[in-house]
C-alpha cells in the first residue's frame, strides 16, 4: 500500500505531538531525579533542569542510613504483599461466585456491592468501626478495609462471565469439584486478569497513606508513603497554619525531598514494565460485552 | 438495571430520612454546669506553686498527641521522655501524628471521642470548631489551678490578649503559648553590599525606601530592585508577608496579618472594615507607585517563592521579604551563586510609615487543648499541675527547649551553651549530635513561648541584634478587643466574610498591579457594600458590645 501525502503529514505531526506529550510527562520526573543527584545550593539557585549540577551522593548515603526510612520501607513492603494477597483472594472468589448465573440472590449481592461504590459511612464512622474492632495500630487496619475494590471485582466478574460454560460442564463431568474447577481450570486461564489485578492492588497499596495516617499512632508502623508525605507537605502545612515558631518552618532541602521521592517510587517503577502487557489487555477486558 | 436503581434510590431516601430524624433527636450537650473542683486521688501536689517542680506523688501516665516532623522523627528512647518521667513521675503516652496532616487527625480523634487528654500544637482559633460539641475542656474554668500560667499572664499583662480567645459563652478553650514580648520575624532583607557601594543609607521609612529603590534603579537600569515573595504560598494572600508588616505603619491591617480585614478604631470605639478604609487605600497607592516606577517587580504578585528567591540570590533583585530562617538559606545559596564574601545581606528594621514606627502582633502562640473527658480522670488535678509546670514554668520551658543541664547544655556566665558534641539550629556546627533529632528537645510540639531571654537564647547574634533594635525603636500597637459570637452567628458571619475577604484580596492585587486604576476606589467600596460589608460590621460590633456588657 502506498502512503498518501496526507498520511505522511499526519504521521509527522502525530510523532511531534506525541514527543511533546512524552516531554511533558517525563520532564518533571527526570527533573526530580536530576535534583536528587544535585547540590542543594544549585537547586535553590535554579540551575538544575535535566542534568545534575554540583553532583553529590551524600544525600543518598544519609537517607540510606536513616533508620526511620528503612523501618517505613519495610512496613510498606509488608503491607503491600499481605494486602495484595488478601485482596486477590477476596476479590477473585467474590467475583467468581457473582459470575455464576445460578447463584441464588445474585442480583441482591451484586447491588449490595455496587451500593458501596456510591455510598459509604464516612470518615468518622469508619474510624470508630476500626477502633471498636480493636484494629487501630495493627496491620489489619491497613490491609483489610481496602481488600475488595468493587471496580476491580466487576472487571473480574465480566471476565469470568465471558468464559464458556461448557468448560466447567466438561470439568464436572470428569469429576472435578467446584473448588477444583475454580483452582485448576478457571484460575490458570485467567492469568492476564490476575496479573492486572495484582498490579492494581500492589500499586494501590504501595501508594496509599491515608489509611495508615488514620489508624496508626506509632511512627514505627508508618509506611514509607506517610514518611514521604510528612517530608514533602510538613513544612508547607506548618506555614499555612500560621506557624510563628521558626523551628517549625525549617525548610527541607529540595535535594532530600527528591532523593526520598526517587527511592520511594523505584520498586513499583521497576515492576511496571514486566506486567505492562497484561495491564493493557486486562484493562480492555469487559469493555465489550458479547 | 433500571429496576435496581429505582430500588436503590428508594432505599437511600428512607435511610436519609431516618438518619435526619435521629440527628434531630440527639441531645444538645450544654456546658452551662459550673466547674467543680478538679478530681484528685491524692496524686496531685498539695503545695504546688510558682517556683516549685511538679512531682506526682505516685507514678501516673497521661496520653498526648505528638506532632511528628520529618526532619526530627519521633523516637521512643529520647532523653526528653525519660527526663519528664524522672522529674515529674508522669509518663507521657504519645499518639504520633505526621505534621503534614496534624489538623485533620486532631479533628478526627476529637470527633470520634478518641482524643488523647493533652492536645498540643493548637493555634488560637483552631479550637473554635470543637467548642459546640463539648469535646474540649473550657480551660478558663480551671486556670486557677495553674499558678505559673496565671503568674505569667499577670506579670506580662497578657489578659487583653487572652480575652481574645473567649468564645460566646465567655470561656476559652485553648491554653496558648505565652510570649513576654511581641516577636517580629518577617521584614525586608536587602543587599547591604550594594547599598554601601552606592552610598545609599538603609531606609528608615517607606519614603526613604522608595528613594533608595529609585537610586538603585538609576544605577542599575536593567534590574528591578525589589522582587517580593509570599504571594502564592502559605495562606494565599497577595504580598502576604509584606502587607502584614507594612500595614500597621499605614494604620491598617493587611496580608497575613488579618483573616477578615476588620480592625478596631480606638477613637470611634467600634470595629471598621479596614479593606475599605482610606489608610488601606494609602498603602495600596504606595505599592502601586513602586510598581508604576518599575521599582517593584510586577511578578511579585504571581511568582512562586522559589522564583523570587532565585532572582535575589542571582543578583537580579536587591530586596526581598524574609525571616530569620530564610536569610540563612539564601546565604548558603548565594555562597554558590555570587561567591562567599562577594555579597552581604541583612534583615533591616521594618520601615516606618505615616502612622510612625509601629508594629502589631500577638504575643500568643500555638498552645494546648485538653479533652473534656479529662475532668472525669481521677488525676485531673495532677494533669492541670503537670501542664502548668511543663509548658508555663521557667523550669519546664527550659527543659523543653534546652534539655538537661549538664547533659545537653551548660550555663556559662548565665548564658546557656550547648555541650560541645551537640548541635541545634546551627548554633554549634561542630556538634555531631542534634538536640532535636537525638534528644527530642527544642521541638515544635512542646517548646513554645517563654521569656524573651529564653526565646533569644537560640537565636544567632545577628538576629538578636535585629530583635533588640525592633523592640527599642518600635511601638507595639494594642490588640483588638474580643468579639466572640455564638456558633450560629459565627456561621452566618463566615458566610458573609468569605466572599468579602476574597474581594478585598483580588482587588488588592489589582490595585497594586494597576490593572484596576485607583480612581475606581469608590466603585470598589460599593462592591464591598453590595457583598454585605455593613451587615458584617454590624454583627461584629454587636458581638463586641454584647461582650463589653457581659464582662462588666
Amino acid at each position: 500500500m502506498k502512503e498518501t501525502v496526507q498520511y505522511k503529514i499526519f504521521k509527522v505531526i502525530n510523532v511531534l505531538i506525541l514527543l511533546l506529550v512524552i516531554y511533558v510527562t517525563l520532564f518533571p520526573f527526570l527533573n526530580v531525579v536530576a535534583q536528587s543527584f544535585s547540590g542543594q545550593a544549585e537547586i535553590n539557585a535554579g540551575k538544575v533542569n535535566l542534568i545534575p549540577k554540583g553532583f553529590n551522593l551524600t544525600t543518598y548515603q544519609t537517607i540510606l542510613h536513616d533508620k526511620t526510612f528503612w523501618t517505613s520501607y519495610r512496613n510498606t513492603i509488608v503491607y503491600t504483599v499481605l494486602g495484595t494477597v488478601i485482596a486477590m483472594v477476596m476479590t477473585t472468589t467474590f467475583a467468581y461466585v457473582l459470575s455464576k448465573k445460578r447463584l441464588m440472590g445474585r442480583k441482591f449481592f451484586t447491588s449490595m456491592a455496587i451500593f458501596t461504590m456510591f455510598f459509604n459511612g464516612g470518615l468518622i464512622p469508619n474510624y470508630i468501626l476500626i477502633k471498636n474492632l480493636g484494629w487501630t495500630n495493627t496491620i489489619w487496619a491497613i490491609v483489610i478495609p481496602g481488600a475488595i475494590s468493587i471496580f476491580n471485582m466487576l472487571i473480574m466478574k465480566s471476565f469470568f462471565e465471558a468464559m464458556p460454560e461448557e468448560l466447567e460442564e466438561a470439568a464436572s463431568i470428569d469429576g472435578s469439584s467446584t473448588y477444583g474447577t475454580f483452582l485448576k481450570i478457571i484460575l490458570p486461564l485467567s492469568k492476564p486478569i490476575l496479573a492486572t489485578m495484582v498490579l492494581f492492588y500492589a500499586v494501590g497499596n504501595w501508594n496509599s497513606w491515608f489509611g495508615a495516617f488514620l489508624y496508626l499512632d506509632q511512627s514505627d508502623k508508618f509506611p514509607v508513603t506517610l514518611y514521604l508525605r510528612n517530608l514533602l507537605a510538613g513544612a508547607t502545612s506548618g506555614q499555612s497554619a500560621g506557624a510563628t515558631s521558626a523551628d517549625d518552618l525549617q525548610q527541607i532541602g529540595a535535594n532530600i525531598k527528591a532523593v526520598t521521592m526517587v527511592l520511594t517510587v523505584l520498586p513499583i517503577l521497576m515492576v511496571y514494565p514486566f506486567v505492562q502487557k497484561y495491564f493493557v489487555s486486562g484493562i480492555m477486558l469487559g469493555s465489550v460485552k458479547q | 438495571m433500571a429496576k435496581i436503581l429505582k430500588k436503590l434510590a428508594f432505599l437511600v431516601a428512607i435511610v436519609t430520612a431516618l438518619s435526619s430524624l435521629l440527628a434531630g433527636c440527639s441531645s444538645d450537650k450544654s456546658s452551662s454546669t459550673t466547674a467543680s473542683a478538679p478530681k484528685d486521688k491524692g496524686v496531685a501536689m498539695a503545695d504546688y506553686g510558682v517556683g516549685k517542680t511538679f512531682k506526682a506523688t505516685k507514678p501516673i501516665s497521661f496520653t498526648t498527641m505528638y506532632n511528628d516532623a520529618a526532619w526530627y522523627a519521633f523516637k521512643k528512647d529520647w532523653l526528653l521522655w525519660s527526663e519528664i518521667t524522672k522529674r515529674t513521675n508522669v509518663t507521657l503516652k504519645p499518639t504520633v501524628v505526621p505534621m503534614s496532616d496534624y489538623a485533620q487527625k486532631r479533628s478526627l480523634l476529637i470527633s470520634s471521642g478518641d482524643a488523647p487528654l493533652i492536645i498540643p500544637k493548637t493555634y488560637p482559633g483552631q479550637e473554635t470548631p470543637f467548642v459546640s460539641s463539648g469535646a474540649i475542656l473550657p480551660i478558663s474554668d480551671y486556670v486557677k489551678y495553674m499558678p505559673n500560667f496565671m503568674d505569667k499572664v499577670k506579670k506580662w499583662n497578657l489578659q487583653p490578649e487572652i480575652d481574645n480567645l473567649r468564645q460566646a459563652d465567655g470561656k476559652y478553650y485553648v491554653l496558648p503559648g505565652l510570649h513576654e514580648e511581641v516577636w517580629p520575624d518577617y521584614t525586608l532583607a536587602v543587599r547591604t553590599d550594594i547599598f554601601e557601594k552606592n552610598n545609599i543609607a538603609i531606609p528608615k521609612t517607606w519614603d526613604e525606601f522608595e528613594a533608595a529603590l529609585k537610586k538603585l534603579k538609576e544605577i542599575y537600569p536593567d534590574v528591578t530592585p525589589f522582587s517580593d515573595r509570599w504571594s502564592t504560598s502559605g495562606s494565599v494572600s497577595p504580598l502576604g508577608a509584606l502587607l502584614q508588616y507594612a500595614a500597621p505603619t499605614f494604620g491598617t491591617v493587611g496580608g497575613w496579618g488579618t483573616s477578615n480585614y476588620v480592625t478596631f478604631d480606638q477613637d470611634k470605639n467600634k470595629f471598621v472594615f479596614a479593606g475599605a478604609s482610606k489608610e488601606y487605600k494609602e498603602m495600596l497607592t504606595y505599592f502601586n507607585g513602586l510598581i508604576k516606577e518599575g521599582l517593584l517587580d510586577k511578578e511579585s504578585l504571581s511568582q512562586s517563592d522559589d522564583q523570587a528567591v532565585q532572582k535575589f540570590v542571582n543578583g537580579k533583585s536587591f530586596v526581598i521579604s524574609s525571616n530569620s530562617q530564610e536569610i540563612v538559606t539564601m546565604r548558603t545559596s548565594m555562597d554558590k551563586t555570587l561567591g562567599a564574601g562577594k555579597y552581604s545581606i541583612a534583615k533591616i528594621d521594618v520601615p516606618g510609615g505615616p502612622k510612625g514606627n509601629v508594629i502589631a502582633g500577638s504575643r500568643l502562640e500555638n498552645g494546648i487543648m485538653i479533652s473534656a473527658k479529662a475532668k472525669d480522670d481521677p488525676n485531673f488535678k495532677a494533669l492541670l499541675q503537670f501542664i502548668d509546670w511543663f509548658w508555663y514554668s521557667d523550669e519546664g520551658e527550659e527543659l523543653a527547649k534546652w534539655g538537661v543541664e549538664g547533659t545537653t547544655y551548660k550555663k556559662e556566665n548565665g548564658k546557656r551553651v550547648l555541650m560541645p558534641d551537640i548541635n541545634f539550629l546551627g548554633l554549634n556546627p561542630s556538634g555531631t549530635k542534634d538536640l532535636r533529632v537525638d534528644y527530642g528537645f527544642g521541638t515544635g510540639s512542646f517548646a513554645y513561648g517563654g521569656t524573651t531571654d529564653l526565646l533569644q537564647s537560640t537565636m544567632s547574634e545577628e538576629e538578636v541584634k535585629f530583635q533588640d533594635s525592633m523592640h527599642q525603636n518600635k511601638k507595639v500597637l494594642p490588640v483588638n478587643p474580643p468579639y466572640p459570637m455564638s456558633a450560629t452567628d459565627q456561621e452566618q458571619a463566615t458566610l458573609i466574610s468569605t466572599p468579602l475577604t476574597d474581594t478585598v484580596k483580588q482587588n488588592t492585587a489589582k490595585f497594586i498591579l494597576g490593572t484596576r486604576p485607583l480612581s475606581e476606589w469608590n466603585a470598589y467600596v460599593s462592591e464591598l457594600k453590595a457583598k454585605g460589608m455593613d451587615k458584617y460590621l454590624d454583627m461584629v460590633n454587636k458581638a463586641y458590645q454584647d461582650y463589653q456588657k457581659k464582662s462588666k
